[in-house]
């Protein structure tokens, strides 16, 4: 098992049940109704006590669910061939997988430690093409993982958690301790949307709150204490910080669990990152594969003067959410800057991707006034006239978007920015936080210079970057700038020897 | 550490001093026979509901006339449009402006090119007109599509592209 023989089929070891007894629960949560139909028609046909068939359900349940697994394990088989995985499963439809080792982005292995007790390692395949889930190989060796990454011309893992150790003093570009695991979780902004949705729940609470208080005030005064509205508001406010505080708490312990002792290397041409609690997951990325570099600051991140950086690689056709990306979760402005410069080496990288940084071009002033304009001006007038005969003085309400919108776009201008050398260029954008994208120019696919009528009476023009990974845009900059680039890009694709992939 | 790319820009080919080649001739023509067919149904449909729920007057003639209003822009557009596009080959890449409102220019480097397509409705097949589609990596929503090319003109540039394209890729 420890060295890759080409052309035998071969299972993997009988602990990657645990892998599929996953999988089949994840599959079920996934399509909840119809996986537990049958047990709910088995409940209700059935007579009998209650709680009897409650014990019987849960009972068929486990044995489907071991059964399913079990099967899935059995008929999970995979080859080594010369230039690829091949990859057969499924119980009742046989599915092969051909992954080609040409196409093999990166090796990512995770690891419970339940494998980490037994030296075991889920590997996954990044692609260019479609994978989807199936492209995995559960408890495998670490030999065999590492021999798999040898065969295909990536570098070895760390062995164990010493030299992990030992190498991570040497030379790991970043490690993360307990305080920014707590930065990652304030800034999740998973945190924010929960607080979106519970913020119209916090009203029913409110009134549930408001009754009960009601009834204690009632009861307070009959005992000769006296309360006012003060003290209902001040306990909701309370009730409000307290699940505010959970939330912040679940999000850094989710950070935690993931993140925990985050550790980034650079072994040659890989970048390869080890982080992880209870399981511990492992990516990595080829330097090569690279098409966009995102260093993306929220606002919460802007007070903890941090940033979050993403290396994207192509998408493949149609499915942008199969993306992969390599995330760096917290870096400072200096660590992103070096970063920055090593992963965009050789030509790339010596331009800051620091937002603040002194170098950005601001693109015209007239892609405020046009937001203003059509986003605002318009909008507010039409609404207001066209309502202003049923609704009367209340109309007016609406012109409030139009300061809303002016405000929004006075904003988004001071933010817009790009700055370019020879190799690359670095589109500045953000509304309340800050974003910019690095490319380098012989990595684009397509370019698109678009003026709309407004901007053509201005001299100006949108420069449209297309990546395999998604486009990026370069508003209201002068035309005969966007043409120039335009002309300029082009020339570095067409001359340019080295692939884009 | 900047170095000024000006001088080298100043130097470079400019994609706008090209001559752009124009589509089909009829191509304005099939686009205005398929919207004839679309808004024949519309008018069918239009006719039978407002004599099954027998609408009063004032509705019908407001209908009718918005009706009308969408014929005549869906007919006069074609021949606006189709002017303004157009399409250039040169030696590394293609280029396709289109756009009336907003005006664009696309250009396409042969060797991003990853396949090349062309395919043609049963009224483009009518007038002797296919659709040429360039496939570029990462995209599926903005690759290039130059509908209204001549049959044998499709072909002839879908040869052509993907020669440059395989050449490119060779290269590379």
């Amino acid at each position: 098992m420890s060295t890759p023989e080409p052309g035998t089929w071969r299972r993997t070891s009988p602990f990657a049940i645990l892998f599929f007894l996953g999988r089949t629960l994840r599959l079920i949560a996934k399509n909840a109704w119809q996986s537990l139909a049958p047990l709910f028609a088995l409940l209700v046909a059935y007579e009998g006590v209650l709680v009897n068939k409650l014990m019987l359900g849960g009972i068929a349940f486990a044995v489907f669910i071991a059964t399913a697994s079990l099967l899935s394990y059995w008929f999970f088989r995979f080859q080594i061939g010369a230039d690829s995985i091949l990859i057969r499963h499924g119980v009742f439809k046989k599915k092969q997988l051909d992954i080609k080792f040409g196409r093999i982005q990166g090796i990512n292995t995770t690891q419970n430690p339940i494998y980490r007790m037994l030296g075991l390692v889920t590997v996954s395949f990044d692609t260019a093409g479609s994978a989807g889930n199936e492209g995995n190989l559960p408890a495998v060796t670490r030999d065999f993982a590492d021999s798999l990454r040898e065969r295909i011309g990536k570098p070895r893992t760390a062995r164990t958690a010493e030299e992990a150790d030992n190498e991570a003093e040497a030379n790991a570009l970043v490690q993360l301790n307990w305080r920014d695991m707590v930065r990652i979780g304030l800034a999740d902004r998973r945190a924010l949307i929960v607080f979106a949705l519970i913020g119209p729940l916090m009203e029913r609470i409110d009134d549930d709150i408001d009754r009960y208080l009601a009834e204690f005030v009632r009861i307070a005064a009959a005992n000769g204490i006296e309360l006012d509205a003060v003290g209902g508001v001040s306990i909701a406010i309370v009730v409000f910080f307290a699940v505010v505080f959970l939330f912040v708490v679940v999000s850094i312990a989710a950070a935690f669990l993931r993140y925990n002792n985050f550790q980034l290397f650079l072994d040659g041409q890989t970048l390869r990152s080890h982080a992880g609690l209870f399981t511990a997951h492992e990516h990595s990325m080829e330097l090569g594969k690279i098409q966009t570099l995102r260093l993306e600051q929220g606002i919460v991140q802007r007070l903890m003067g941090r940033y979050q950086l993403t290396a994207r690689q192509a998408i493949s056709s149609g499915k942008r959410k199969s993306q992969k990306a390599f995330v760096v979760p917290v870096v400072t402005a200096a660590l992103a800057d070096s970063l920055h410069r090593k992963l965009l080496a050789p030509e790339g990288g010596r331009l800051s991707q620091n937002p603040t940084s002194a170098g950005f071009v601001p693109v015209s002033a007239y892609y405020m006034r046009s937001t203003i304009l059509f986003a605002g001006l318009l909008p507010a007038l039409l609404a207001t006239v066209v309502l202003l005969k049923p609704l009367g003085a209340i109309a007016l309400v609406f012109l409030l978007w139009l300061p809303i919108i002016a405000a929004a776009s006075y904003r988004s201008w001071q933010r817009a920015g790009y700055v370019h050398d020879d190799h690359e260029i670095i589109r500045r954008s953000g509304l309340l936080g800050y974003r910019t994208v690095g490319l380098l120019f012989r990595k684009v696919q397509r370019v698109t210079v678009t003026q709309s009528r407004y901007q053509r009476r201005k001299g100006l023009a949108t420069l449209s970057i297309f990546m395999a990974s998604g486009s990026v845009k370069v508003p209201y900059i002068d035309h005969g700038k966007a043409k120039q680039l335009r002309d300029y890009i082009l020339y570095k694709v067409e001359t340019s020897q080295r692939t884009w992939h | 550490m900047f170095q000024n790319p000006e001088i080298a820009l100043a130097e470079l080919p400019n994609a706008d001093d090209v001559e752009w080649e124009p589509l089909h001739p009829h191509y304005a023509r099939v686009i205005r026979v398929s919207s004839a067919i679309f808004f024949t149904i519309v008018l069918i449909a239009i006719t039978t509901l407002s004599f099954v729920l027998n609408l009063p007057l004032g509705p019908v003639v407001a209908l009718y006339s918005l009706f009308a209003i969408a014929v005549s822009i869906a007919m006069i557009w074609p021949g606006i449009s189709v002017q303004r596009r157009g399409y250039v080959l040169r030696d590394k890449d293609i280029l396709f402006r289109k756009g009336v409102i907003w005006r664009s220019v696309t250009a396409i480097p042969f060797n991003r090119i990853q396949h090349v397509e062309t395919s043609s409705t049963p009224l483009e097949r009518k007038f002797g007109l296919a659709t040429l589609q360039l496939f570029t990596a990462g995209g599926s929503s903005g690759d290039l599509k130059i509908g209204g090319l001549g049959k044998d003109i499709a072909e002839r540039l879908r040869i052509f592209i993907l020669n440059k394209a395989g050449s490119a890729i060779e290269h590379a």
